[in-house]
């Protein structure tokens, strides 16, 4: 039994929420049914992401050939560091959704499909981390993409019907031109497979051709995952959805975008060929000062919070604009840091609006005084994103920006150290006026937060205190899957050890 | 072949682009479709137009007989037709209820979730 | 050392943070006299503390410590020398008085709990900033007394005045900590070297690196916003809105000092430069003066106090730049000696605030029989503010004209400046201790008493405290002073000033500066007017330049957002496709590799119709007179695509997309009819040509990039695995079949997924209708 466990860990994370999706799309009449099967499947899906974890560990990289087709001719699937721990994160941060959800999904929400599509997003995230093929990655973008659209239009208000028209058009086109990249890449290779993309592109000649699909695949890549100045999607629509889904959203969607990028842009290409990295450096300075520009004039607490994720995705680009075993480690440290506290940051946020009722930063206030503990939970994330130690923000930009000093682009360290002061300027300010100022309204009713809700607010807490104040571990975890990332070959021999056809020989 | 069919594909890309930078959500939609066509015929170009024979491995053989076209950008594209309609259909359908909501399908108009003249936010402490 | 110390002063560093932890319990159950249990932990500090003075002063230092992140190089690691202890009997000894104020201060208020615990907390993040070794570890702790200082100055959160000031203190400082965290970046980066030891072993190195001016500044950067030097001076006194505790132990002894600790810190490596010669004694200077003449004009005592803070900061900044031996002596008397004077005399102005009910200096008189016990504390201090003998600060003053003295340069206006300084802080330290209790007794409006011992007991430790070390000043000099010069001079050093003067230009310079203090003390409120019109006349200072700067930034975002995030999507998409335009042509261009142009294509007449119908059939839907044209238009581009693929050998692919055509047609048309819409683009003539541009740019690219790609060879490797195994193994003869169902399967799954989840999708979307009541963007409930 273990045995098969171990080699199938790499199917559970994808096979589980996509059972637990049929079941829930089946149990339709049943909200309650679809309520605790989804919490069952994502509770097993964790237990699975970290055995996959612990796989990767101990083995290195694990790989699955779908169908027994040996690579390149096959579709594999491939685990290293890197994409298991995001497979974990997720399913971590899922997980907290979905205890949030006993407190926050209503019924009309599960009637109109909440918890299949919830998890057929799971479906795609999970896929997206873990192929190792170029068109495979193509379709579980698609899969997330259509889940997010189902999840975006939930209570079909009309802020989210604007919204959506908005986010699918310029995500739709982004995959289409995804698509295009691939077409482009596989004439010039014949390949699909990423560990023979690695192989072969090192040997073909630099053609323009190459080079112009790099950039198409980075322009696709920076609409997902919110690059300046392509990320006009992700303020139009994030705040419009409901606080579970903007929560997950913020924690997983751009995420998958950056970890394609960083992907194909170590793996496939090289940040350093073709004249990349000053275009990804000068994308990524723009994406932080643009973000942080964009959340200091808004008073609606979720549009500050989404233009934070621009920011704080400017400096992961960071790490990859400068390519460097230490800043990929940072950048590393730094997605796994973020995800855990954006999205509590909005579950957060969903609690404030419980206590006052309102997002509005104009109308909130009074916090400090009738719930010093939500107080305290919005501290630690808001701390941690701004950078302040010992929480587990200013390790991450210590590594980013230090990588920077080191790595001779002194002047976007510069740039990211201001673009922190300006984030815990903003930050404060929503302290300011939740917490400290007392609400300007006359008759000021505090209702009580459910656990349900602070439970997975705390628990994303505490791991963010815990990576904060020993952050070896991760560090050190990073460390390794920076250097798997910068060095392909391991990669690659990871992928083509396994050489048989299905079983019978021709 | 690939020549005249590069020179298609160049004219479906600009045809669709233009489309897809007009105010209305429907001219948008037709843009979006025919950008699609033009990619999955990237596609069938970029995997060379070989052959005019289908990849269809003949009755008491056991392999293709000669030349025939690449089979594997067919699949691809086959993929991409499904998940496109897919999403075409889900966008029409948005457009549909968003100009019964909105009451317009000029996105200009459609500024519901990013309102215009919204002030600055509170600048006193 | 023996390892059970080790572990000893580690749990001397945390233990404010365990107590801080306990704090709200314990005085949930004991109320304000958890104070006296509270003031246990600084306690253990300090005589922790004490337990070092010998080997310091024998010369060693103490390391110790433990690993804590291998990978980045950081440890948690502290250094005790002379400097690092004194600051920590500093911190914690006024700390365990600073406890017990705070207990007897705030007694009765609900949330003293939370503000012990914020003050402990505060004293564990200082302790562990003085006693650091590894730069991210001080770092660390730097910006935690940053966050702890921000909810200390807006404890009283209700008033807006305590907010501005927290988050113009927490900006500030917070700007001087990146600065500073740039600062010790290129330090380690230039030197090897991550901690302090490390980097003091090194000697000559940082002064003779490139990236030594450069190092300079960023550190001055962190130095100088936490030590409040002008012009970053503005914060200290709005941090009055604090609490009088928090004012006592943050704004005038401990954190505000943290900035000359770090220049005291760094001055064997990275002072005696001109740089530093120049900069330093220029601000300090400067401060040291626009800090006095400040404090004239104030009324209220804490601002009095605040501003003479400022000054003294200045006076140690300049003095710590002379960098000459005495003038190092003469820094670190003064330092010790303002810690103590100070702290006393804010903890005075909270006791007469407490209980006569007013700070206001012109509202105060005769208080010396009502608070006997104050008055005492409140002349000690005020005697050894005013540099008088026999008490502490007689010894720094002494101490201090003679570095005046044998300093180069410049001589003549540091003297001038020096002497007017600190006879302006004689005017205040009088005037703060003097004014309220000589004199007849004024109404105040509370009835004036003596305050309970837990405020009056810190007061009066620490003024006595100043005259006991005076006294025995050799005793003083041998374990305080002369180890604490000795590691900021980076040699040993032998002080002799006592309390006996002795004569000498020192002495007469001290003379002078009594003199001068007196006189403009006995003119006081004349003087005050004259500041008042100056500053009028002034007008502006960095105060306001703080409110106008936010505010300009502010407008500046929303100016930028405004640009790129300005809610149409038709921009969106301009500027999307005009970086892909830039993205296909500018590789190609730069390059120079355009695909060479090939032959007309030879095709056969079957072939250019189909061509021909695909092109009409665009054409069509560009120019649709209504909207059944422009859907019929689309299916005839489909149409002709599926036509394109039979001919080129994909009939499976032709089938699908006859199908998939004649749906999205059918369902087009019957959706469209519902919709009332305009029946063309009516673009105005300018965007149509911008859009026309990019749409031709942008397809002239691609189709160019495709001919590039099909112009190198092509590697057939998968496909010819393909056709070889597709019937052998996978037994079927369809080879885009096999592909799908077999060798890609997982692709043909995710593409169910897909549409599964679309069904999901539009079945929600159409089958519930919202009712049509008009909503607000942020109501989801």
């Amino acid at each position: 039994m273990p045995e098969f466990m171990n080699d199938t860990a790499l199917l559970w994370p994808l096979a589980i929420p996509l059972a637990t999706a049929a079941i829930c799309a089946a149990a339709w009449a049943y909200p309650r049914a679809q309520q605790g099967a989804s919490l069952a499947g994502l509770v097993l899906t964790l237990a699975a992401s970290l055995l996959l974890l612990d796989s990767v560990m101990s083995q290195g990289i694990v790989t699955k050939q779908f169908g027994g087709w040996a690579p390149p001719f096959g579709i594999s699937f491939v685990a290293d560091r890197f994409s298991a721990a995001m497979v974990v994160i997720s399913s971590v941060l899922a997980l907290a959704a979905g205890i949030f959800a006993i407190a926050d999904v209503r019924r009309r929400q599960v009637k109109a499909g909440f918890y299949p599509l919830f998890q057929g997003l799971m479906v795609g995230v999970n896929g997206a981390f873990l192929t190792g093929d170029i068109f495979n990655l193509y379709v579980w973008f698609e899969v997330m993409l259509i889940a997010t659209l189902g999840l975006i239009t939930l209570d079909r208000t009309r802020a989210q019907l604007d919204g959506a028209i908005k986010y699918a058009v310029l995500n739709l086109f982004s995959t289409i031109l995804f698509l295009m990249a691939i077409g482009l890449l596989y004439g010039v290779t014949g390949t699909l497979n990423m560990a023979d993309l690695a192989r072969v592109l090192p040997q073909t000649e630099g053609s323009v051709a190459l080079t112009v699909s790099a950039m198409l695949f980075l322009l696709a890549f920076g609409i997902k995952a919110g690059f300046f100045p392509l990320f006009f999607w992700l303020p139009a629509s994030y705040h419009t959805a409901t606080i579970i889904v903007s929560a997950v959203f913020a924690g997983l969607l751009t995420k998958v975008g950056v970890y394609a990028c960083f992907r194909v842009f170590t793996l496939l290409f090289e940040v350093n060929d073709g004249g990349i990295r000053p275009i990804v450096a000068f994308f990524a300075a723009g994406t932080m000062l643009f973000g942080v520009f964009g959340a200091a004039i808004q008073w609606d607490i979720r549009r500050i919070l989404s233009f934070h994720i621009i920011s704080q995705i400017g400096y992961i680009m960071l790490g990859l604009a400068i390519a460097t075993p230490l800043a990929m480690a940072g950048a590393v440290f730094y997605i796994i840091h973020h995800i855990v506290v954006k999205a509590n940051l909005f579950f957060v946020a969903g609690a404030i609006h419980r206590a006052t009722g309102t997002y509005d930063l104009r109308k909130a206030g009074g916090l400090m005084k009738s719930s010093p503990l939500l107080a305290v939970l919005f501290l630690i994330p808001a701390l941690s994103l701004a950078g302040i130690p010992p929480l587990s923000g200013f390790w991450a930009k210590f590594m980013v920006i230090d990588a920077s000093f080191r790595g001779d682009m002194a002047w976007i360290g510069a740039l990211a150290l201001f673009v922190g002061l300006l984030t815990v300027f903003s930050m404060s300010k929503i302290w300011i006026e939740a917490f400290w100022k007392t609400s300007p309204r006359k008759v000021a009713r505090v209702r009580a937060v459910p656990v349900a809700m602070l439970v997975p607010i705390a628990a994303l807490g505490l791991i963010t205190l815990a990576i904060g104040f020993n952050p070896e571990p991760l560090v050190a975890f990073a460390n390794v899957a920076a250097a798997t990332m910068t060095d392909p070959a391991e990669f690659i021999a990871a992928v083509f050890a396994e050489r048989q056809i299905a079983g019978a020989t021709p | 072949m690939e020549t005249a069919l590069t020179g298609l594909v160049g004219l479906f890309y600009a045809v669709s682009i233009y489309m897809m930078l007009s105010k209305h959500i429907i001219r948008v939609l037709l843009g979006i479709a025919i950008f699609g066509n033009a990619v999955n015929m990237t596609i069938f170009t970029a995997g060379r137009v070989l052959r005019e024979v289908p990849p269809i491995i003949a009755e008491g053989r056991t392999a293709l007989d000669g030349v025939t076209a690449n089979p594997l950008p067919q699949a691809l594209i086959l993929t991409a037709i499904v998940i496109s309609f897919s999403f075409f259909a889900f966008l029409l359908v948005l457009a549909y209820r968003a100009y019964q909501e909105l009451g317009t399908d000029n996105t200009d108009e459609m500024r519901i979730a990013e309102p215009e003249g919204e002030g600055l936010p509170p600048l006193g402490y | 050392m023996a390892d059970g110390s080790q572990s000893v002063t580690f749990l001397a560093l945390i233990l404010p943070f365990l107590a801080a932890a306990i704090a709200p319990a314990l005085t949930r159950v004991f109320k304000h006299n958890a104070a006296w249990v509270l003031a246990l932990a600084p306690l253990f500090l300090v005589v922790h503390f004490f337990g070092y003075l010998g080997d310091v002063a024998d010369g060693r230092t103490v390391t110790g410590g433990y690993s804590w992140i291998p990978s980045l190089g950081v440890d948690f690691a502290w250094f005790i020398d002379g400097l690092s202890l004194t600051f920590a009997l500093l911190i914690s000894g006024i700390g365990t008085l600073i406890v017990l104020y705070a207990g007897g201060y705030l007694k009765g208020h609900e949330q003293q709990g939370r503000f012990f615990s914020f003050i402990l907390m505060f004293m564990g993040a200082m302790q562990g900033l003085v006693l650091s070794d590894s730069f991210m570890m001080l770092f660390v702790f730097w910006e935690l007394t940053s966050i702890t200082s921000f909810l200390l100055i807006g404890f009283d959160h209700a008033r807006e005045a305590s907010r501005r000031a927290a988050i113009q203190a927490l900006v500030v400082t917070g700007l001087g900590g990146l600065s500073l965290l740039a600062g010790l970046l290129v330090i380690w980066a230039a030197t090897g070297q991550g901690t302090l030891s490390g980097l003091l072993a090194t000697g000559d190195a940082l002064r003779a690196a490139p990236f030594y001016l450069l190092a300079l500044v960023l550190v001055l950067g962190g130095a100088f916003t936490k030590s409040a030097q002008f012009p970053f001076h503005f914060w200290l006194p709005n941090a009055m809105e604090a609490p009088t505790p928090v004012s006592a132990y943050l704004h005038s002894a401990t954190m505000v000092k943290a900035g000359v600790y770090l220049l005291m810190r760094l001055n064997p490596v990275l002072g005696e430069t001109v740089w530093w010669e120049t900069i330093l004694p220029v601000f300090g200077g400067t401060t040291l003066i626009v800090g006095t003449l400040l404090a004239i004009r104030q009324t209220d005592l804490k601002l009095m106090l605040a501003y003479t803070t400022v000054a003294s900061l200045g006076l140690l900044v300049m003095l710590t730049g002379f960098g000459s031996e005495i003038a190092i002596e003469a820094a670190v008397l003064y330092l010790v000696a303002h810690s103590m004077f100070k702290g006393a005399l804010f903890m005075v102005a909270g006791l007469i605030d407490h209980e006569a009910g007013t700070r206001d200096v012109r509202r105060l008189g005769g208080l010396r029989s009502a608070m006997p016990i104050t008055f005492a504390a409140a002349l000690l201090a005020a005697l050894s503010m005013g540099g008088l003998p026999p008490f502490f600060g007689f010894l720094a003053k002494e101490e201090i004209y003679a570095a005046l003295n044998f300093s180069g340069g410049w001589n003549g206006v540091f003297t001038v400046v020096a002497i007017v300084g600190n006879a302006l802080m004689l005017v205040i330290g009088f005037a703060v201790a003097l004014k309220p209790f000589l004199g007849a007794a004024v109404e105040t409006p509370k009835h004036a008493h003596e305050g309970p011992v837990l405020l009056w007991l810190g007061p009066l430790t620490l003024a006595v405290v100043g005259l006991v070390a005076a006294v025995f000043s050799g005793v003083s000099h041998h374990y305080v002073s002369e180890p604490m010069a000795a590691a900021v001079a980076g040699a040993p050093v032998e002080i002799y000033i006592s309390v006996v003067p002795h004569a000498s230009l020192a002495l007469l310079l001290s003379l002078v500066t009594i003199a001068l203090g007196i006189a403009i003390y006995l003119l006081l409120d004349r003087a005050r007017d004259a500041m008042a019109g100056v500053l009028a006349a002034i007008g502006w200072g960095p105060d306001r330049g703080f409110d106008q700067v936010i505010r300009g930034l502010i407008r500046l975002a929303d100016a930028v957002t405004g640009v790129i995030q300005n809610g149409r999507l038709e921009v969106y998409m301009v500027v999307t496709f005009v970086m892909i335009a830039i993205a296909v042509w500018t590789p190609m261009l730069v390059f120079d590799e355009l695909p060479s142009m090939p032959s007309v294509p030879d095709l056969t007449f079957y072939e250019w119709t189909v061509f021909a119908i695909a092109i009409i059939g665009l054409g069509a839907v560009v120019y649709a007179a209504d909207r059944l044209t422009a859907i019929v238009s689309l299916g005839i581009q489909g149409f002709a695509v599926a036509l394109l693929f039979l001919l080129l050998g994909a009939p499976d692919l032709s089938f699908t997309q006859f199908m998939v055509e004649t749906l999205s047609v059918v369902i087009l048309a019957l959706v469209m009819t519902r919709l009332r819409l305009h029946p063309s683009d009516h673009r105005p003539t300018p965007e149509k040509l911008l859009d026309m541009t990019i749409a031709g740019a942008c397809g002239l690219g691609f189709a160019l990039l495709l001919l590039k790609v099909t112009q190198i060879p092509f590697d057939a490797t998968l496909s010819e695995f393909f056709s070889t195994y597709s019937y052998v193994i996978a037994h079927g003869r369809n080879i885009v079949n096999v592909i799908i169902v077999d060798f890609r399967g997982l692709d043909t799954l995710g593409e169910i997924a897909v549409v599964m989840i679309t069904g999901l999708a539009i079945l929600a979307l159409i089958r519930i209708r919202v009712p049509r009541t008009s909503k607000q963007p942020e109501a989801a409930s």
